[in-house]
Formats: C-alpha cells, sequence, structure tokens
C-alpha cells in the first residue's frame, strides 16, 4: 500500500452538508413554471387480451393536457438485453401482470390525474394466468408470450469438465435444495422523473435512475429522437440496489407526454407502484451436488436452477447467467455442470438487485459445504480453506482472480469471532455458523454489444487554479461515488479533498454505464485517475519549462509542489503570480509553490487545463457461450460469521452478532467500505428472516408497503464487526475493487449454518421465519 | 397517494367537538394521532367527508392518577407517554408494555390510546391490556353519556359499540389489588413495527408473595375477530399455587378460547401453539412482577 494523503482515510462524504441540512434535491423536489402532472394505468387483471380501450371520456375532462396509450407511444419493443427486447410503453393485445401499464395522461394537477384514469374504459377478456414456475413449465399451461412457448424465457446451460465422471470419482456426494422468495429492494426514494422538451427537439429528464446512459438509450429508442437529444440528469437518489437500472415506464411516459404537450412532465411512482414495477430480485429454486474426497478436496459441483422471472425479461438473461458462474469461485473445483432456465409467469418483472443473481445460489452451495464438511467430520473453515482459491487462481469457467484475499477474509473473521472456542461448544439454541462469497468489480461487458467506454471522465481546473472540477455521467445512488471519485482526483493531483467539486450523473458531462455490477470505484476510478493525471502532467511540464527542471523532479501533495522533494527555486513564478494578482485577497506564502499559483500561472501561459480518462476493460474471459457474464477486471470477496439465538419455544431467531471482512483491495474510503459492508448485511439479513412479496390467488400483491414488506429495523440488526482485508488489485486504480454487493453472498447462508448449529435442523426454504423454523423443529422432533 | 377531500374541524372544547359530532354523524370521523385513519384514507377504504381533530381541546392528553382507587387516562394520550408513564409502568403494566411495543417510535409518538381502543383491530396491541386490567370507557355525545366495560365495547374487526355521534372521553382502571404482577407478550416477524400475530395481556394476583392465586386476567389478541378474554384460563389458576406446570396448564386452556385465523402472516395451527407458550409465559413474567411488589 502507498503512503496516501487522501486515500484510504476516513473523509467525510463530499454530499454531507447537502443532505444534512435538506439543501439535498431528489427527482420529486423539482419543479417548473406550467409542470403538468402524469399517471399511469395500470391493469388490474394478471392476465387478459384488451378488447378496447376508451379514453374518449378522460381526454374530455377538465384540466387533462393529454391522454396516451400504444396508439400514441407505437409498438417499439425494448428491454434491458437487446437479445430478449419484449416490452412495450404500454400494453396493446394483452396485459401480463397485475400493474402492466395500459395508458397514461398529463393533467394540471395530480387529483385530475387521478380521476381522469377512473375514466378509461378497457374492456379485457380475462385469459387463465400461472403464478408458479414450476406450473408455468408444465405443459398446458397458460402461454404468457407467443414467442417463448413453455413460458422458457431463457435457458443456459454450461459444462466445464466431465462432471457425471467426476461425481462418480468422488468420495462423498452431498445434495442440497434451496428456494428464496421474491423480494422487493425497498429504496427509501419511490422512482420519479420530470420530463422537459424543448422546442429545439431536445428532452431532458430529470430522473432517480442508477444508470443516467441506459436510461438515455432507451427512452431515445422508444420515443424515436436522436440518441443526442435526450439528455439525463440524475438528481440525488435515496437508493437503488438495482432495480433502478433500467428505464422504466415512467421515464418513458413523462418523455412521451413532454413531447406531446410541450410542457414539464412530472410523475412519481407511489409505494405500492414501485413494488408493482419491481425489477428486483428474483425467486430462484437451486438444487445442487457436490463430491469431495474424504480429505475434504472439492471435486466438482453441480447446479440446476429455476428462477421466476414474472412477465418479462428485464435483466433476467443476465440473472439467470450469474446464478451458474458466480459459483466458480472461490473454492477450486475441477469440473462444474449449470443448468439454468428463467420461467414466464403473471406477475411483475424481476431483475437485477445486489448480489445480482448469485445470492440465492451462493446460499444453497454454502450451506451444502457445511453439510459435506459434517459428512467427513471436518470443520467447515478448515474444509474451506484447504479448497480456497488464491491470487492468480482462475475458475474453471475462466473468471481470473487477479487478486483474493478470501483466505485472509476467513482467517480474520476465525480469530474476531473466537470461532474455535464456540463452534461446536454452544448451549442448544445458540449456533455460530459461516459463510464465503465474492462478486465481480464491474460487468466485462456493456449491456448492449458495443466498443464504447464503459467510463469516460473530464476534469476541469478553475481558472484561477484552485479547484478540480471532475464531470462524469457515473450514478451517486447514495453508496458514495461522488465521495471516491473526489478522493481519487485530491490524490492523484496532489491536492486536498476541499479543492475537488464532483459534477456528476448528468449524460452531457461524460460516458459511463452507471451504478450497477459494482463498477464505478474501479471503473470510473480508472478513468477519474487517468484524467487527473494528464493534468498533473500538463502542471508539471510547464513547470519543468518555466525553471528548467526535470518533469521527474516534481511532485504534487497536500496542494503543495515539491522539486526533488525539497521547495526548489521558485521565486521567478511566484513574484509572476504576485504581480499578476494585485489585490486578491489571499496571496501564496510560505516556503513551498503551490498548486493554485502553477495551475493558474500554466492556465495563463495555455488556457484552460482539461484532462480527460476513459476505461474499458481489456478483452475477458473464455469463448463459450455466456462466457461473459461472470467476468470481470477484478473481483471483491468476503467471508462472515454469524452467532444466533433460538427461542427453540416459539422459533424466534436473534442475531446476536456478525463478524464480516471483505477484500476490497484497497479501501478508498474506510468508512463508505464499512457502510456497504454493514448494508449489506442488513439486507441479507432481512431476505433470510423476513422479507416476501406476497400474492394473493389473482396475482395481486397483498403486502405492498414499508409496513407489510418488513426489511430488518435498528433493533433487528446485531452488532457488526466490519473488518477490512487490503489485498491489492492490480486492475483496479490504486488497488480498488468492490464492496457494494460481494458482501451480502455469505450473510444468508451463515445465518443458516448458525440456525442449523443451534438448533439441529437445516431450513432450505426462505424467509426463516419464527413459524417456519418452528414447524420444521416439530416437524423433527416427532420424526424422532 | 393523496388524501380524498374532507373538512377539517378543530374545535377548541370538548362540548364543541360533540355538537359537530351530533350534526355531522356518520359522516365524520375524529382524528387524533391519524396514523391508522389517514392511511386507510390515502387508501380510499374510508372516505369520511369531515374531520374533527382533539387537538384543541384541552386535558384529553392526560393521565390522572385518582388517589387510591384508579387512574383516569385521556383518549389522546400518545402510545409514546403511556410507555413511559412511570405510574402505568409500576402498576398498570400491560398498558405500559403494549404501548412500547405499537409500531416504532415515530409511530408512538402520534399514535393514541384511543385511537387504538376505538379502530377495534383484531390484533391491536392495547386492547387486551386494558382487558386485563378492567378498565372502563366512557363514552358521551352532546346529549349523553355513558359507561362501558372495555369487554363489551368490541363487536368485530373495526366494530364497537360506539355509536357516530359519540366520543371516547376517558378510560378508567381501577388499581389492581397489592401482590399483583402484569405481563405483555407480542409475537410479529421483527423486533418492531409489527402487527401481532398473536398477543397476551395478563394480570396476576396473590394472596401473598407465597402465594396463592387469588386473581388472574388473560387476554389475547389476534386470535379472534375481537380480542378475548380466556376466563377459563383465569378460572383454573384461581386458588392454586403458582408454578411453571400450572402456567403451562393455563396456556393449553387459553388455547380453547381462541379462534385464530390463517392469512399471510401466519397459520392457524401456529397461533394455537404460540398462544399456549405465550400464555404461560407471560403468567410467569407477571408471577415475577408480583413478588417484586411493592406499596
Amino acid at each position: 500500500m502507498g503512503d496516501y494523503r487522501v486515500l484510504n482515510t476516513r473523509a467525510p462524504r463530499v454530499d454531507a452538508v447537502a443532505k444534512a441540512t435538506g439543501q439535498a434535491k431528489y427527482a420529486d423536489d423539482f419543479s417548473m413554471p406550467g409542470m403538468l402532472h402524469a399517471a399511469i394505468l395500470q391493469s388490474p387483471v394478471a392476465h387478459a387480451r384488451i378488447l378496447h380501450i376508451d379514453t374518449s371520456k378522460a381526454k374530455k375532462l377538465a384540466g387533462v393536457k393529454a391522454v396516451v396509450t400504444s396508439r400514441e407511444a407505437g409498438l417499439i419493443k425494448y428491454g434491458v438485453s437487446p437479445a430478449r427486447y419484449d416490452e412495450t410503453l404500454f400494453a396493446h393485445d394483452k396485459v401480463r401482470y397485475v400493474g402492466d401499464e395500459i395508458a397514461a395522461v398529463a393533467a394540471f394537477d395530480q387529483a385530475t390525474a387521478q380521476e381522469a384514469l377512473s375514466l378509461i374504459k378497457v374492456d379485457y377478456e380475462e385469459l387463465p394466468a400461472v403464478f408458479d414456475m414450476f406450473e408455468a413449465m408444465k405443459e398446458g399451461a397458460p402461454q404468457i408470450h407467443a414467442e417463448f412457448p413453455g413460458n422458457m424465457n431463457a435457458e443456459v446451460h454450461q459444462e466445464f469438465g466431465d462432471t457425471e465422471a467426476a461425481l462418480a470419482s468422488c468420495d462423498y456426494v452431498v445434495n442440497h435444495t434451496f428456494l428464496n422468495k421474491r423480494q422487493d429492494a425497498a429504496f427509501i426514494e419511490p422512482h420519479s422523473c420530470l420530463a422537459v422538451f424543448d422546442p429545439s427537439g431536445r428532452l431532458t429528464l430529470y430522473t432517480s435512475t442508477q444508470v443516467p446512459h441506459y436510461v438515455m438509450r432507451t427512452v431515445a429508442m422508444t420515443l424515436q429522437i436522436p440518441v443526442g437529444n435526450v439528455r439525463v440528469v440524475k438528481p440525488y437518489v435515496g437508493g437503488g440496489f438495482g432495480p433502478k437500472c433500467e428505464a422504466t415506464p415512467l421515464e418513458m411516459s413523462c418523455g412521451l407526454l413532454a413531447k406531446i404537450t410541450g410542457k414539464p412532465v412530472k410523475m412519481t411512482y407511489t409505494r405500492e407502484q414501485v413494488f408493482l414495477h419491481s425489477r428486483a430480485r428474483h425467486q430462484f429454486f437451486a438444487e445442487m451436488s457436490l463430491g469431495v474426497m474424504k480429505d475434504g478436496t472439492m471435486v466438482a459441483l453441480k447446479n440446476k436452477a429455476v428462477l421466476d422471472g414474472g412477465a418479462y425479461t428485464s435483466f433476467g438473461i443476465a440473472t439467470v447467467y450469474y446464478s451458474g458462474s458466480l459459483l466458480g469461485g472461490p473454492y477450486k473445483l475441477r469440473s462444474m455442470k449449470y443448468d439454468g432456465y428463467r420461467v414466464y409467469t403473471n406477475k411483475p418483472a424481476c431483475g437485477a438487485q445486489r448480489g445480482h443473481g448469485g445470492v440465492a445460489h451462493r446460499a444453497c452451495f454454502e450451506q451444502l459445504i457445511d453439510m459435506t464438511a459434517e459428512k467427513i467430520g471436518m470443520d467447515p473453515i478448515e474444509m474451506r480453506l484447504k479448497n480456497i482459491m488464491t491470487t492468480g487462481d482462475m475458475t474453471v469457467n475462466e473468471l481470473d482472480m487477479s487478486s483474493l484475499g478470501m483466505k485472509e477474509c476467513i482467517e480474520t473473521i476465525k480469530a474476531g469471532s473466537d470461532w474455535d472456542n464456540k463452534k461446536g461448544k454452544l448451549p442448544r439454541g445458540k449456533g455460530i455458523g459461516m459463510a464465503c462469497g465474492f462478486f465481480v468489480s464491474g460487468a466485462g461487458y456493456p449491456i448492449y454489444r458495443s466498443d464504447t467506454y464503459h467510463s469516460t471522465v473530464v476534469i476541469k481546473l478553475s481558472e484561477d487554479g484552485g479547484v478540480a472540477n471532475v464531470l462524469t455521467g457515473s450514478a451517486e445512488i447514495g453508496q458514495g461515488s461522488d465521495t471516491t471519485m473526489a478522493m481519487i482526483a485530491a490524490e492523484t493531483l496532489g491536492i486536498p479533498l476541499d479543492n475537488v467539486r464532483v459534477y456528476s450523473g448528468d449524460t452531457d458531462y461524460s460516458v459511463d454505464l452507471g451504478a450497477y455490477s459494482s463498477r464505478q470505484t474501479l471503473m470510473t476510478g480508472h478513468a477519474t485517475k487517468q484524467a487527473a493525471e494528464e493534468i498533473r502532467n500538463k502542471i508539471a511540464l510547464y513547470l519543468s519549462e518555466e525553471l528548467d527542471v526535470p518533469v521527474a523532479s516534481i511532485t504534487f501533495s497536500d496542494g503543495i509542489v515539491k522539486f526533488d522533494g525539497g521547495a526548489g527555486n521558485f521565486d521567478k513564478l511566484r513574484t509572476n503570480y504576485i504581480k499578476e494578482h494585485r489585490g486578491w485577497t489571499d496571496p501564496p506564502s510560505g516556503e513551498y509553490l503551490t498548486f493554485r499559483e502553477a495551475a493558474r500561472l500554466a492556465y495563463l501561459k495555455a488556457g484552460t487545463i482539461v484532462g480527460t480518462g476513459k476505461y474499458k476493460p481489456p478483452k475477458l474471459g473464455g469463448s463459450y457461450k455466456g462466457a461473459a457474464v461472470g467476468t470481470s477486471p477484478a473481483y471483491g470477496c468476503s467471508a462472515q460469521i454469524v452467532e444466533v439465538s433460538v427461542d427453540l419455544e416459539t422459533g424466534q431467531i436473534t442475531i446476536d452478532a456478525m463478524t464480516d471482512a471483505h477484500d476490497c483491495g484497497l479501501a478508498i474510503n474506510r468508512t463508505s467500505v464499512e457502510g456497504q459492508m454493514q448494508g449489506s448485511l442488513s439486507m441479507g439479513l432481512g431476505e433470510c428472516l423476513f422479507e416476501q412479496v406476497k400474492f394473493d390467488s389473482r396475482g395481486r400483491i397483498i403486502n405492498p408497503s414499508l409496513g407489510e414488506y418488513k426489511i430488518p429495523t435498528a433493533l433487528d440488526m446485531p452488532k457488526v464487526k466490519s473488518i477490512i482485508v487490503e489485498s491489492n488489485e492490480p486492475n483496479g486504480p490504486y488497488g480498488a475493487k468492490e464492496v457494494g454487493e460481494g458482501a451480502i453472498m455469505p450473510t444468508i447462508p451463515a445465518i443458516l449454518n448458525a440456525i442449523y448449529d443451534a438448533t439441529g435442523v437445516r431450513v432450505n426454504e426462505l424467509p426463516v421465519t419464527s413459524e417456519r423454523l418452528f414447524m420444521t423443529l416439530k416437524k423433527k422432533a416427532e420424526e424422532a | 397517494m393523496l388524501l380524498p377531500r374532507f373538512d377539517y374541524y378543530e374545535p377548541a372544547t370538548l362540548e364543541e367537538a360533540l355538537r359537530l359530532l351530533s350534526e355531522m354523524g356518520g359522516n365524520a370521523r375524529v382524528i387524533a394521532g391519524g396514523t391508522d385513519l389517514l392511511v386507510r384514507m390515502k387508501l380510499k377504504v374510508e372516505k369520511p367527508g369531515y374531520l374533527i381533530s382533539l387537538r384543541k381541546i384541552p386535558g384529553l392528553d392526560a393521565i390522572v392518577r385518582r388517589e387510591n382507587h384508579g387512574v383516569t387516562i385521556g383518549p389522546a394520550v400518545t402510545a409514546a407517554e403511556l410507555s413511559r408513564n412511570e405510574l402505568l409502568l409500576d402498576r398498570f403494566t400491560p398498558i405500559a408494555l403494549a404501548a412500547g411495543r405499537l409500531g416504532a417510535p415515530v409511530v408512538r409518538n402520534r399514535a393514541t390510546i384511543g385511537g387504538n381502543l376505538v379502530n377495534a383491530r383484531p390484533a391491536a396491541d392495547l386492547p387486551p391490556a386494558c382487558m386485563v386490567l378492567d378498565a372502563t370507557l366512557k363514552l358521551k355525545s352532546f346529549s349523553n353519556e355513558r359507561e362501558i366495560p372495555v369487554g363489551e365495547f368490541f363487536r368485530g374487526p373495526g366494530q364497537t359499540v360506539i355509536e357516530p355521534n359519540e366520543l371516547l372521553v376517558s378510560i378508567f382502571a381501577p388499581i389492581p389489588a397489592p401482590w399483583t404482577g402484569g405481563a405483555y407478550i407480542k409475537l410479529g416477524a421483527r423486533k418492531a413495527l409489527e402487527i401481532s400475530m398473536v398477543n397476551v395481556a395478563v394480570i396476576l394476583t396473590l394472596q401473598s408473595p407465597q402465594g396463592p392465586i387469588i386473581d388472574a386476567k388473560i387476554a389475547l389478541g389476534a386470535v379472534a375477530p375481537t380480542p378475548v378474554r380466556a376466563f377459563a384460563a383465569e378460572e383454573f389458576l384461581i386458588g392454586r399455587q403458582p408454578s411453571d406446570d400450572v402456567f403451562a396448564q393455563a396456556g393449553v386452556i387459553g388455547v380453547g378460547m381462541c379462534e385464530p385465523i390463517t392469512d399471510h402472516r401466519g397459520t392457524m395451527e401456529y397461533r394455537c401453539l404460540m398462544i399456549e407458550t405465550l400464555t404461560s409465559r407471560a403468567l410467569r413474567q407477571a408471577y415475577e412482577k408480583a413478588l417484586t411488589w411493592k406499596p
């Protein structure tokens, strides 16, 4: 690790004051003169043919400015992955889930917009619907998309090595199944968008998104506006976690209505609409077999997945690949076979959520390892360490672990939780469990096939020399990316953090694919570093010429320029500067030349000083079908130990303590890294113990509110010991890599392994409510 | 979500409030904390033409000790206030404990005891607690006044005996006998912001620290259309020496009083099993509290 002045500290977030004082503006805070309020009509039935839509009454209502359906919007197909564009902005022939969008209205206030919705008459011919993924796969099930017979949205079959032969050669083969439940990401800020269409034909969206770049492209495509005429601006965002990774009907409707009316149009989803839009974690069914030798050597893994995709594809193609590819590590395997199926059902579409595609299968796999360790009489930590990958290892599916502190993470939590004195030694009702996991630091390829840079950054020095302005299209969504970029720029330029300003989240600033797949620290970070280096080099070159010293002798840190490590002779420059700035209030003083003086004088000579940076990963991965999904320039990894108490008379579970170690390469901001670790644990805990989007028999969500959809409260979270493990990632800027998603991987299986340790029962279905655990215990007692 | 249109009144006196209620009748709803009502109005489950606020009426938010015979609680006392009131914590323990488990701090700062009773949700926290304390509710209209035991107040989910022109103006609970202890246990999915799967309030009175039990009251929530008293279990306890075994038997008898439903929060089978466990647990806690009784 280098000797850093800004990086690796606990610098306060650059947006702390704006957020703490309420000055930070979110999309719904925006208002414009003449602004219209929009609303969307959503299907009340799960599956039906649309016979007729009559908007005449709604159009006649006073105050209504526009009513649009597929007739106005057209039938341009869109989606996330170009391989599966299966949505149109508005349903035209069929609705496929309760919530499917049919029409949108713009009116002078929200009450009028709502009243207009109630005046739109839709005649439906109801069709049989299917809500269960296994039912949907059966012959004779209602067919949701004519183009996808059998409701089969996507199938993946991959094999590395001869898995059956390898399993046959093993001393033990252990099997396990696992079923999670559909989640909601429960971000605090619902989707919201303000669209402005100006007379020159330019559309600007102010929208709550993780991906301004992809929203720009999708909206341009569906609304038939040249992509250069669409600008997407992301204000402050109150959380995303994955479901805000794609363009929404809300954004497209606002854009279309703004285009038609010529007025600014705003819409914000209600919480219920957030649930209906969904695009959050799928329901996964996992079925696995792990083959090992007597000494604990892992040999082969067979893995099958069935995903309940809901009515459309969303991110689902990537999801169903990830469920297989993300089990390639962090243990050495000789062969691995994966069969994945993503199935359409008449429910809201599922998409990406923190730990995309990997979480449920990781949970199954890490339980399976504990079950196997028990069978061969080995400590589960010992078994993991025996098979662990280290830096430089390559998985069977060709993922390159260019740095991997997995072993260090395990050893750290083992010591940090007093594992040896607790494992197997706790009284009944108390348990301890552990698990590991890893995740990408940015997807190796964009969602659409392209040679585009994944991130570009422009840094422009202010002409007084005092401030570096970082311009990036990257998305600060609460995770702290603006602070990360400011710290990287400050470190590289050798100036204090206060002298950097970040302007982000605007497609006019730069190309950036956005906040998904834990990519910005590595990718936007690289581009930021490169842009800052260019500026630093320009100033160094100027100084070298003016003072006739070698460029290599010049260094920058803490806002000061040094020559051969000392003050050097820069009298000429200071005199020039003071002459130039007679009457200014803050003349430079001190024994060293300041960055501000150097940057100002360089400007006087050459004009505005700008640096640009860019990043795209090298070609990654193997050549087999689907090899791109799971590739990344780097992988973060983590290990967790969870301690639980189980009330054996009620089944209630209390998480007493969590010890978490994460290898994020160099921790750019230590506080932010810990925040991501703890946030991941909380989300994993919620999915494990409480969360489930529930439907009635007609496909309507029963619990579309944060009262009835239960995420953990502060009282449910235990004390968390977060330990940062730092490897030096050769492909990351300053050795940095991900923490935002990988940290969730071990949480669910660590809890489940601890519950097993406490009770002797394995629960293979989430959420582990008190009832589910109590009934499982009761059944086991009755069988005994 | 938008609220439907309504007219809003803030009467400054009780008399004025009662007059408004008598004039508007069924088309008016009384609002105190609004934690339930405003949500239901946003969902369009309720569309009252008028809201009558209690916030300007003096005295409705007071907890008043009645010398040595009881306590009077105003309907606008918040759950937060109930949960930290020392008199309630000491002598009327189930009310304070139940109030402390209602929602989360931000909800408790607004939600009131009057609202929690009048809403009559089967899983509400305060009704079982008021029932074991033998509370009496005073209902007042512009021209009339009556008192009704809380046990006769509830009629079904969301249904009570209160007339559209009546206002719940006070809750009175007599001070329990010496060597009485109380408890409240709530079972939900998480540790706060929960709607009970089952809740149990208990009062246990001992003749002396050595026993026997001379009075017992058990009320259960979320197990029937209204909160219910487990009379048979209470009768079983009276006269017996307190013990884990006796408490466990009382739990089994308690289940017999209930007819819980299966819904998305829990099944009938699990609820029944939990009534048994939690009743005996609450009795044990009440017993331990009774042993710490001080004059």
